[in-house]
């Protein structure tokens, strides 16, 4: 459904992006893992176009990717960036809304809106507060609503659990697993290698902006080496 | 000073006030979203201030028409302002001083601009109102001051209304604590860029309009918005609420120490208040605090 092809991106004299080729299949959960500065955001942010790329393509469905982010959102490839980054002084209502922006039709922005308010009821109860008074597992629920709204085909998580207890953390695993269920397809980077790799169908390791390893999520959960330097185990597989 | 002057100045001053508050918003719109000091709405006060005065004297006689027409002309140039100017630094993420620098430039362009063309004359705007004033018990009511008053008024809930209802609107507001992220919910960045300067531009033309009518046009009259940074910055960075507060304030004060102890004392006190008010609440009035200016 998406791929990447030959993915290079240099910024200030420095190749972040060393050329990396994905293949995000629909339906399918696709993980990047690998250590901080690996390059996986940047990945994510190329696919989206908050980066520019130096060269390479990334093609969906067939056709290359416009370059602005806005036209990749309005594709159907939405972004849950890093850190959330909720709108703190517009209430919690205005971020979902706005996560509608290239939702015409009012009746469709108001189902999405009560779709939302059912997956997240905390986020109905809250929702004339300002983004910023949530918490931080809130925030999270209201980053993955805001994505939602837009009724997006492809989701790019960017370190979903980073910052959250690990109550939290279960949970939101469990929702993304729940989301592909639901049909949507999704690209999902963690530093919670572990995590991500025992719900992903297919999985790539990144390190200093290459690709050192994929499989699936199985695979490289079961592969020692892997295990050992990206893993952080020292444990035999259980 | 008996009760009626006071209260007939301060009436003065809350017209006068609604002035001050559309060239606060107007000023803090921009800073909301670009985080820098636009000094070119001062600019664009004067060429609206100038271009009212001829639709006005040649073309349109009517009040309404010329200021509508005076509206849609100061948001057509916060439109070509921000391209022309401010949109190529932006695009090369240039920084902030940048932006600031080159709105100053445009003030000055503006200013000299004028000076060297029509410098030399004052241009009053055409009487509108037939009667100037009318009697309200013992106080006497301008009607040009309550006009700027209820249209100052008006445009301000309008555009609270836009900034509220309307998606264009949330995402302004959204962009004012970060710029980048609405893209990824399918916002046009430039357009957002484009939308605010030409809200900043109406309120300059509103502005220009009612200065004019209120002074005379002259090439300085953009300078005058130097009243609107205050209230801006008095009323909080950021807020635009507080700054409409702010600047009703200070017309209203400004007005009540001119008759009380004289037009060349009240800036030094008013200057003076403003700094004291900010080492007591550096955020303002409504504001939080900043830390990225220029």
């Amino acid at each position: 459904m998406l791929e990447v092809k030959n993915l290079i991106v240099k910024y200030g004299g420095i190749t972040a992006i060393q050329g990396i080729s994905l293949s995000i299949p629909r339906r399918q959960i696709v993980a990047m893992v690998g250590a901080n500065g690996a390059g996986k955001s940047t990945t994510i942010n190329a696919i989206s176009g908050m980066v520019r790329k130096t060269s390479g393509d990334i093609v969906y469905e067939g056709k290359s990717l416009p370059t602005r982010p806005h036209e990749v959102s309005r594709m159907g490839i939405v972004q849950v960036p890093e850190g959330r980054k909720i709108f703190p002084t517009i209430s919690v209502e205005e971020n979902l809304i706005l996560g509608a922006y290239v939702v015409k039709d009012p009746l469709v922005l108001k189902q999405n809106l009560e779709r939302v308010y059912s997956l997240f009821p905390v986020l109905k109860a809250r929702r004339r507060q300002g983004g910023g008074t949530l918490s931080g597992g809130e925030q999270q629920m209201l980053a993955f609503g805001r994505a939602l709204m837009s009724n997006p085909n492809i989701l790019l998580l960017d370190e979903p659990s980073l910052g959250l207890a690990p109550k939290l953390i279960i949970e939101i695993f469990q929702f993304i697993e729940k989301l592909k269920q639901e049909g949507l397809t999704i690209l999902l980077v963690e530093q919670n290698a572990t995590k991500a790799l025992s719900i992903a169908d297919y999985a790539y390791v990144l390190e200093t902006g290459r690709i050192v390893a994929e499989g699936s999520g199985k695979e490289l959960l079961a592969n020692p080496i892997i295990r050992k330097a990206y893993l952080g185990c020292l444990d035999d597989p259980e | 000073m008996s009760r009626d002057v006071i209260v007939q100045q301060i009436l003065n001053g809350i017209s006068l006030g609604g002035v001050y508050a559309l060239e606060a918003v107007g000023f803090g719109i921009v800073f909301n979203i670009l985080k820098f000091s636009n000094f070119s709405h001062g600019g664009v006060v004067t060429i609206c201030a100038y271009f009212g005065f001829f639709i006005s004297t040649r073309f349109i006689p009517s009040l309404w028409g010329s200021l509508a027409v005076t509206i849609l002309f100061g948001g057509v140039i916060g439109i070509l302002v921000e391209k022309l100017v401010f949109r190529p630094i932006r695009i090369q993420n240039k920084p902030l001083t940048y932006f600031f620098v080159n709105s100053i430039t445009v003030a000055m362009i503006v200013q000299q601009f004028f000076s060297a063309l029509w410098g030399s004359n004052y241009y009053p705007f055409p009487a509108f109102i037939k009667e100037t004033v009318f009697q309200l018990g013992k106080l006497v009511v301008s009607k040009s001051y309550l006009l700027m008053l209820s249209m100052s008024a008006a445009v301000l809930i309008a555009l609270s209304l836009f900034l509220r209802r309307t998606k264009t609107g949330i995402a302004i507001r959204a962009a004012s604590s970060d710029i980048h992220t609405p893209a990824l919910m399918g916002v046009n960045t430039d357009f957002i860029v484009s939308i605010t300067f030409c809200i900043a531009g109406i309120l300059a033309g509103v502005t220009g309009f009612f200065l004019g009518m209120t002074y005379t046009v002259t090439p300085f009259i953009g300078s005058m918005i130097l009243k609107g940074i205050i209230a801006s910055i008095i009323g909080g960075m950021g807020s635009l609420g507080g700054g409409v507060i702010a600047g009703v304030l200070l017309g209203a004060m400004e007005s009540l120490l001119i008759a009380e102890v004289g037009a060349s004392i009240t800036p030094i006190i008013i200057y003076f208040a403003i700094i004291i008010l900010l080492m007591v609440r550096p955020q303002g009035i409504a504001g939080k605090l900043y830390s990225v200016k220029a």
